[in-house]
């Protein structure tokens, strides 16, 4: 549907994105994920024309699209701060596209209609001011505004960003559930690993204005390619050289040149059955989460996090002597060029 | 396509280049210019050009004086402007005064009544036989019946005149105090006295310094109050010279050129130091979360009472004027003549009709004085001025606007090249209204100027459109720095999407950005508009018969009342305007805060609430169930 081929932006002497090579398969959700200032929502600009690259092709449907204006693309956009008119009513602001159409006030209104019922907003709701709306509804106001003119592709800048934790999920399941409905294409850019995990087909991680990674959420999670993005997606421990130097003593025949990371709900606590390394610790704090409990464990003079599933038994209490197990195989190993290295 | 569209941009920008550097330097910098020069090219005695002779007038003569005066004027201004504007302030929105929305009521009268009419209104009531000085020599028949006259009586009352900007600027900046901060040193065991010298007054110290410079140049240029009560200021005495010849006096002309300079130099020199002051930052607010300030009660109950008297006494100041002119506006000649409400004198012939008055001759013979009496709206005369004020008013505040919305959306665009074009919008700040209305007099009285096409602005029914420029150009930098403010509050995501959705940038800017500027657009529109409706400076300094204005005519009442049997209801009718004035400002107040300000949401309940009474009285069919989308 959406392909990025060798993109290159440049501001000044400033390189924004390098070698940018995405490609967006249709009905997908596709994620770029990365920190501030990584180079994602130029890419997305990019993709929606408000940004013109310095090198590099985009296409849409095989067609070259790099020189189409704006409003020629089709492409729907939300914006991080949703840009609702100000000024203008819900209603007004979703037929704001369908006006500069020039579509029969009929047609308006029954477009607006239909979009304004899957994205549950009620008459009432319509006939209010923007400003007059709860975040979560504003937001259902932004993608009606970015649907209600047929866009082959949705592009969503950071929607999430600007709402409490407790809405943020909410709306999250929302929008996945309303993209399976619409079946439209979705980029949405993230600088929230949780939520890239939990709603993308695909992501593509950015990292100073080159992807470092593309992939599933499980290869990113599971097999990151980079040290950048084991570091950047979910916890991690690096182990220390200590650490390394006992489970080399013990035959695993680590290279001490690389970095070993494991993630924390890898390493398992008095439960040796688990892994081939076994370990002695001491707790050293323990944080209680309900769901699980995270613990700092002093082993070989470093402290290692770990997240035990609450089952229900005692926690461990700080002090206490505790065994690690973990198995090599969920080691990630990277060379000191930050690349995946061979085991 | 490309290229035509290309082609109509570079089209636009060139026009507007063209529009902007027309302005810029034929209606700032060059007649300007021309008054500078002028001043070194007088020719002495002999005929011949003697660059130091006004120079040296300067020096040797009284003009001196009149500079003296202006500076003894300004500085004493904004120790008491600052004291009573503070003080107002403080009693609406900081302590817990009793009536205090009353008070607020009164204290902004001046927001619909100033200038040449304030004046007037006070002269009315302090004047040696005004109705206050009057009453008060009944009970103290010794007491100076001229107290209200020269520096003092200008004092009073520019004091109370120029308080209107203490009451915008300096209660948003006192609005906007962190409630927090204050109970932060309560807490910590601060005293009221102490929370308000250590933690309030800090905050409000850029604000009231930016006041000062204000008040400093409106003391220093300082108009209506010298010429109506009598006070030899610069002004004045600019207007008096520009309109004398050279055949009564030395280079008249040149000297008030020379007057004018040294006021540009005087402004050029504060606004240098405001400049200064504001780019070495303001009191920025670092609280997350913002509390609402709660009115302190003063708790030493002497304090209390006297703040309570002082409060009281100021609304009487400023709301006894307006109230005594409004009653007066609906008195006889006679009453109004003796300065004493008489309860069977009750007229409306000072806003409407006309009629003869007769009169006995001490040979007695019967005379009559045809339409010696008039109202306002039968008054050839007033109705004339209050029209071209209103026309010229108009015109002015929407050209100023407009010329100013486009400069901003440019500036915003273009930020390296708009500059340029702010600094050139931004110039008349650093001259005295005066300089330019001189200038402008001078120069455009001319056939000669070639980019007017060789017409005489000055000359005839020109001169209107001469006036017009000239209020523009006078009101441009308090429109920019409004209006500019308001387009920093719009969201740039607002374009992309607009642009997203497939609209151009003319409906982009009609219909998203417009709009949302649109509150300080009228806002401006309306605060440089009741300015001009009753400015006299400028007029004054035009001095055309083609152009004579309402605060014109005003200001010509006080004289032709003192003409027997001619004009005879004049101080009514003064009387009568000045109500018209108010009317009129206070209309376009409540039009522009109370309507056109509001925002969307306002508007749909004001809607709502219509729409609600108008089923209750039965003249609409009760709605459809709630929502039924917003008409195109």
């Amino acid at each position: 549907m959406i392909r990025l081929n060798d993109i290159g932006v440049t501001f000044g002497d400033f390189k924004a994105l390098e070698h940018i090579n995405v490609h967006v398969k249709e009905g997908e959700f596709y994620t770029f994920l990365g920190p501030s200032g990584c180079g994602k929502t130029t890419t997305l600009r990019t993709i929606t024309g408000f940004i013109k690259p310095s090198e590099g092709k985009v296409f849409m449907k095989d067609r070259d699209i790099t020189d189409v204006p704006i409003e020629k693309r089709n492409i729907g956009i939300v914006f991080q701060s949703y840009a609702l008119f100000p000024t203008m009513t819900v209603y007004d602001n979703i037929a704001f596209g369908l006006k500069i159409q020039k579509l029969s006030k009929a047609e308006i209104k029954k477009r607006v209609a239909r979009i304004a019922q899957k994205v549950e907003l009620s008459d009432e709701q319509l006939a209010k001011a923007v400003a007059q709306l709860s975040g979560g509804q504003q937001q259902r106001v932004a993608i009606a505004r970015a649907l209600v003119t047929n866009p082959s592709v949705i592009c969503l800048d950071e929607p999430l960003s600007n709402l409490d934790a407790k809405l943020r999920v909410q709306l999250r399941n929302e929008l996945k559930a309303m993209q399976k409905e619409f079946g439209i294409t979705t980029i949405y850019v993230t600088h929230d690993q949780e939520e890239a995990l939990t709603l993308s087909d695909t992501i593509s991680v950015f990292n100073k204005g080159v992807i470092e990674q593309t992939g599933s959420p499980n290869e990113i999670y599971n097999h990151s390619r980079t040290e950048f993005v084991c570091n950047f997606i979910g916890d991690i421990n690096r182990l220390s050289d200590g650490i390394v130097s006992r489970m080399n003593a013990s035959g695993a025949g680590l290279s001490p040149e690389n970095h070993h990371y494991i993630r924390l709900e890898r390493i398992h606590v008095n439960d040796a059955s688990k892994g081939g390394v076994t370990l002695s610790g001491t707790v050293e704090s323990m944080e209680y989460y309900g769901l699980y409990i995270k613990y700092t464990i002093s082993c070989e003079g470093q402290s290692l996090k770990v997240i035990e599933k609450n089952d229900g038994e005692r926690p461990y209490e700080k002090g206490e002597t505790v065994s690690l197990s973990f198995s090599p195989d969920d080691l990630m190993i990277y060379g000191p060029d930050g690349r995946e290295a061979q085991r | 396509m490309k290229k035509m569209r290309l082609d109509a941009a570079f089209a636009v920008k060139l026009i507007g280049g063209v529009f902007f550097a027309y302005l810029f330097f034929g209606f700032m910098l060059i007649p300007c210019l021309n008054t500078l020069t002028s001043i070194f090219t007088v020719k002495n005695a002999a005929g011949q050009t003697d660059p130091m002779a006004v120079i040296n007038f300067f020096m040797a003569g009284t003009m001196k004086h009149y500079v003296f005066n202006s500076l003894k004027l300004a500085v004493s201004l904004v120790i008491t402007v600052n004291i009573v504007g503070t003080s107002l302030v403080l009693l609406t929105e900081y302590f817990d005064i009793k009536g205090a929305k009353l008070l607020r009521a009164g204290y902004m009268t001046t927001l619909i009544y100033g200038g040449v009419s304030l004046v007037t209104g006070y002269l009315f009531l302090y004047h040696s036989d005004g109705i206050l000085t009057s009453f008060l020599l009944h009970y103290f028949p010794n007491m100076n019946a001229s107290w209200f006259s020269g520096f003092n009586a200008v004092l009073f009352t520019m004091t109370f005149a120029c308080t209107s900007n203490h009451m915008l600027f300096l209660r948003n900046a006192i609005r906007g105090i962190d409630y927090n901060t204050v109970e932060a040193a309560r807490n910590l065991g601060a005293g009221q006295f102490t929370v308000f010298f250590k933690v309030v007054l800090p905050t409000l110290l850029p604000t009231l310094f930016s006041l000062t410079v204000m008040t400093f140049i409106t003391g220093l240029c300082a108009m209506s109050a010298p010429s109506v009560i009598g006070y030899d200021a610069i002004n004045p005495e600019i207007v008096r010279l520009a309109g004398s010849s050279t055949a009564d006096e030395s280079f008249p002309q040149a000297r008030a050129a020379l007057l004018s300079i040294i006021l540009a130099m005087f402004t050029i020199v504060l606004l240098t130091i405001l400049n200064h002051y504001e780019r070495k930052g303001h009191y920025l607010s670092v609280s997350k979360t913002k509390t609402k300030l709660v009115k302190q009660k003063i708790t030493n109950p002497v304090v209390n009472v006297i703040a309570h008297i002082y409060a009281y006494v100021l609304f009487a100041i400023y709301s006894l004027p307006v109230i005594l002119i409004g009653l007066f506006s609906f008195q006889n000649y006679g009453a109004i003549k003796m300065k004493k409400l008489d309860m069977s004198a009750w007229t409306t012939i000072n806003y409407y009709g006309r009629y003869d008055f007769e009169y006995t001759t001490p040979r007695g013979t019967v005379k009559q004085s045809v339409d010696a009496i008039s109202g306002l709206f039968s008054n050839d005369k007033t109705l004339s001025g209050m029209k071209i004020s209103f026309i010229l008013s108009t015109f002015a505040a929407a050209l100023g606007c407009v010329i100013v919305v486009v400069a901003c959306a440019y500036i915003f665009k273009h930020r390296k090249s708009g500059i340029a074009l702010e600094y050139s919008l931004l110039f008349p700040w650093l001259l005295p209204t005066i300089l330019i209305c001189y200038s402008y007099r001078v120069f455009f009285n001319s056939d000669s100027v070639w980019y007017t096409f060789g017409q005489n602005l000055y000359r005839g029914k020109n001169v209107m459109l001469l006036m017009i420029i000239a209020y523009t150009v006078v009101k441009l930098p308090f429109a920019l720095r409004m209006i500019k403010a308001s387009f920093y509050t719009i969201d740039n995501e607002l374009e992309d999407a607009a642009k997203n959705l497939g609209s151009g940038p003319v409906r982009t800017f009609l219909k998203v950005k417009l709009p949302i500027i649109m509150p300080s657009v009228l806002a401006v529109f309306a605060l440089n508009f009741n300015e001009l409706f009753k400015e006299y400076d400028m007029s004054a300094t035009f001095h055309s018969s083609f152009a004579t204005t309402y605060a014109m005519v005003i200001k010509s009442m006080t004289e032709t009342d003192a003409r027997a049997y001619y004009n005879l209801n004049a101080a009514g009718r003064q009387c009568a305007s000045t109500v018209m004035i108010m009317i009129v400002s206070g209309i376009i107040l409540y039009l522009v805060y109370g309507v056109g300000s509001r925002d969307i949401t306002e508007r749909l309940e004001a809607k709502k609430r219509r729409r609600a009474l108008l089923e209750k009285l039965g003249l609409v069919k009760k709605a459809q169930p709630e929502g039924s989308p917003a008409d195109d």
